[in-house]
């Protein structure tokens, strides 16, 4: 075996065989691996900051991260939108050490250098004393991201300035990922953000929103206390091992049809079909689902993306689901992740409505929820796996229906109808190939364009 | 004699207050032991059916926003939960098959500065600081300390929390769940 110099091309291709289904495991923590991610996927990306109802009011602000750099979304007094760097002109010292909360403006403590709103640099103490007043101050404002931009009330930024508008970075399958919640009404972030800490690298946590081979053994516990909503008409009643039979519990759906989407960059969505969805939904969770057809939503999300009810995530770390929340994945280091759930509610629902989905998105996801605590332990515990000088030699499997994937080219969306495979799995991967190896813009995008199989 | 000094130089109220907050501490450390010793059926007994168990989300604000630190009931909450999903907690860990407790993880809850704050008769309000030490697996170790505030009330088979709000010190958790109860 030939093992070439990490960081070439030659190396990165190494990593991701996609003809095989094979990863080689080192991605999962090698730490100059993780330097090239922050620099050619978290320092060109579109990323996910926050939703524009969590900053209503004139000088509220959300702190969020775009790779290791931190950026404060600030409402201005014009009710535009600004993200400036959270780093001082003068010596680096973050100019604002909250997560939210509102200011008038953003006073350096470590000299009192003053910024408006809209980052420019509007106070410096001792300007004519110590600075003679040869200071150009509108040279030095906080800097801003390349691009900012945001799809229906949702945020997003890029530190590229070269990256293609949002809309393009989107195109038609992220769209119909943020869609999908945003066009289930007047959409409004609920206050409090879940933030907890992961050991483990930020791509298990994204490739898992595909996977459902999972869940009838990981939530098998949620499942058997009744926490998975289950019609119980789909199946015989029967689990599929005795353990599992003795624990009264059901089959979980994972052998219904599947749909996926692949989209450029490397979204993708994945997971039941809308039909397959409502066979395993109790009658009275039906509507979680079937708003997608009502003619407004319909209209955006056409009749291909109106099938969806799986796990849309867009490239590379929100995971938007399929109850309103986001959960985005930060990078910290190769081998920590903070996981952050988003909420959100629909105006237009009723307060029983409403609270009844806060119950769910609160039980269901983040650390305490029913679902994610099994999560992370396969998460972390298989991260850990990829550190050990033998163990890290074994690939790492995405070979699930390899190869016949067959992609269905209609409505602006590439389809594959299968049983659950991980056809979404691996075009993260190869996407992420991609992304890592630092191409232009162009052949990013001819990279990750969806072809005839996978 | 001892007992008879007592007796002329305390006020009866005093030895009152003495003895409820006597119980009070007797409570908490009974539900501490059956945590930390796993009994969870009798752990969620201690909790009224009309129970809420609450642990906001807390954020890191300037002093100014400091009224915005802790997220509300009706916003998103690390625990919401009614008496059926305490229950339902507890039943998952009874699966057998609840992964990241299984192993389980080791507790140590430490209940301190015990305060009752208020004795409305039929119910106290009683706020107490904890220390949760956790181990799990082979070397994990996580450490939540925090401020509890709790609504005590008085049955025929004692205390029972009708209750609990839990104010965890962290605000971006350094855990990887919260699979304890607190
Ligand atoms: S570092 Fe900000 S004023 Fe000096
Ligand atoms: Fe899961």
């Amino acid at each position: 075996m030939t093992i070439e110099a990490p960081g070439t091309t030659a190396y990165l291709d190494s990593l991701v065989n996609v003809a095989t289904g094979e990863l080689d495991r080192r991605i999962f923590s090698d730490e100059e691996i993780f330097e090239l991610e922050m620099q050619h996927i978290f320092g060109r990306a579109w990323l996910f900051l926050c939703h524009e109802t969590q900053i209503p009011k004139k000088g509220d602000f959300f702190e969020a991260p775009m790779g290791k750099d931190n950026v404060l979304v600030v409402r201005q007094r014009d009710r535009s939108i600004k993200a400036l760097l959270n780093t001082c002109t003068h010596r680096g010292n973050a100019v604002c050490r909250a997560e939210e909360g509102n200011v008038r403006n953003f006073m350096c403590t470590y000299h009192g250098w003053t910024f408006g709103l809209d980052g420019e640099l509007v106070g410096v103490p001792g300007m004519s004393d110590f600075y003679r007043d040869e200071l150009d101050r509108t040279k030095h404002p906080l800097r801003k991201v390349a691009q900012l931009d945001n799809y229906k009330g949702f945020i997003f930024a890029t530190m590229d300035p070269q990256a293609p508008p949002l809309l393009e970075f989107l195109g038609r399958t992220g769209r119909i990922a943020i869609d999908l919640l945003a066009e289930r009404g007047d959409i409004e972030a609920r206050p409090g953000v879940q933030k907890f800490t992961l050991n483990c690298n930020w791509k298990f946590t994204a490739d898992n929103a595909f996977d459902y081979y999972h869940p009838q053994i990981t939530h098998i516990s949620a499942q058997a206390v009744g926490m998975i909503p289950s019609a119980d008409v789909n199946d015989t009643g029967g689990a599929k091992t005795d353990e599992g039979k003795a624990l009264g519990v059901q089959r979980l759906p994972t052998d219904l049809d599947t749909l996926v989407a692949l989209g450029e960059y490397g979204h993708a969505i994945s997971g039941p079909s809308l039909d397959s969805m409502l066979r395993t939904l109790p009658p009275e969770m039906h509507e979680l689902v079937t708003w997608r057809q009502n003619p407004g939503p319909l209209a955006a999300l056409g009749p291909v993306g109106s099938r969806f009810a799986g796990h849309p995530h867009l490239f590379p770390t929100a995971w938007f689901t399929m109850d309103a929340q986001i959960s985005l994945r930060v990078p910290r280091s190769a081998g920590v992740t903070e996981v952050w759930w988003f909420s959100f509610k629909d105006r237009n629902e009723s307060p029983e409505e409403q609270k009844a989905q806060l119950g769910r998105q609160i039980h269901s996801f983040g650390p305490a929820g029913f679902l994610e605590q099994e999560d992370g332990e396969n998460w972390s515990q298989s991260t850990a796996q990829t550190r050990g000088g033998a163990s890290r030699d074994i690939p790492q499997l995405l070979k699930m229906g390899l190869g016949r994937g067959k992609i269905i080219h209609e409505d602006g969306v590439a389809r594959i109808e299968a049983p659950v495979n991980e056809h979404a799995q691996l075009w993260t991967y190869l996407s992420w190939l991609a992304w890592v190896k630092g191409t232009s813009w162009d052949e990013l995008r001819s990279a990750t364009t969806p072809g005839d199989y996978i | 004699m001892a007992t008879a000094h007592l007796e002329t130089t305390i006020a009866p109220e005093k030895i009152a207050a003495m003895y409820l907050q006597y119980e009070v501490e007797q409570f908490y450390t009974h539900e501490a032991a059956l945590l930390d010793h796993q009994r969870f059926e009798e752990w969620v007994d201690l909790f009224t059916d009309d129970t809420a168990y609450f642990m906001p989300i807390r954020r890191t604000v300037p002093r100014r926003n400091l009224s915005r630190e802790f997220t509300r009931p009706g916003e998103m909450a690390f625990f919401d939960d009614d008496k059926a999903t305490l229950v339902g907690r507890v039943q998952k860990l009874g699966t057998g098959t609840a992964w990241a407790e299984d192993p389980p993880s080791r507790t140590r809850h430490l209940v301190t500065n015990v305060r009752i704050i208020e004795d409305l008769g039929t119910e106290l309000t009683v706020e107490t600081c904890f220390h949760l030490y956790r181990t799990r697996l082979k070397s994990e170790i996580d450490e939540w300390i925090g401020r509890r505030e709790d609504v005590l009330r008085r049955t025929e088979e004692g205390f029972r929390i009708a209750r609990r709000d839990i104010y965890l010190d962290q605000t971006v958790l350094l855990s990887q769940n919260l699979s304890n109860f607190f």
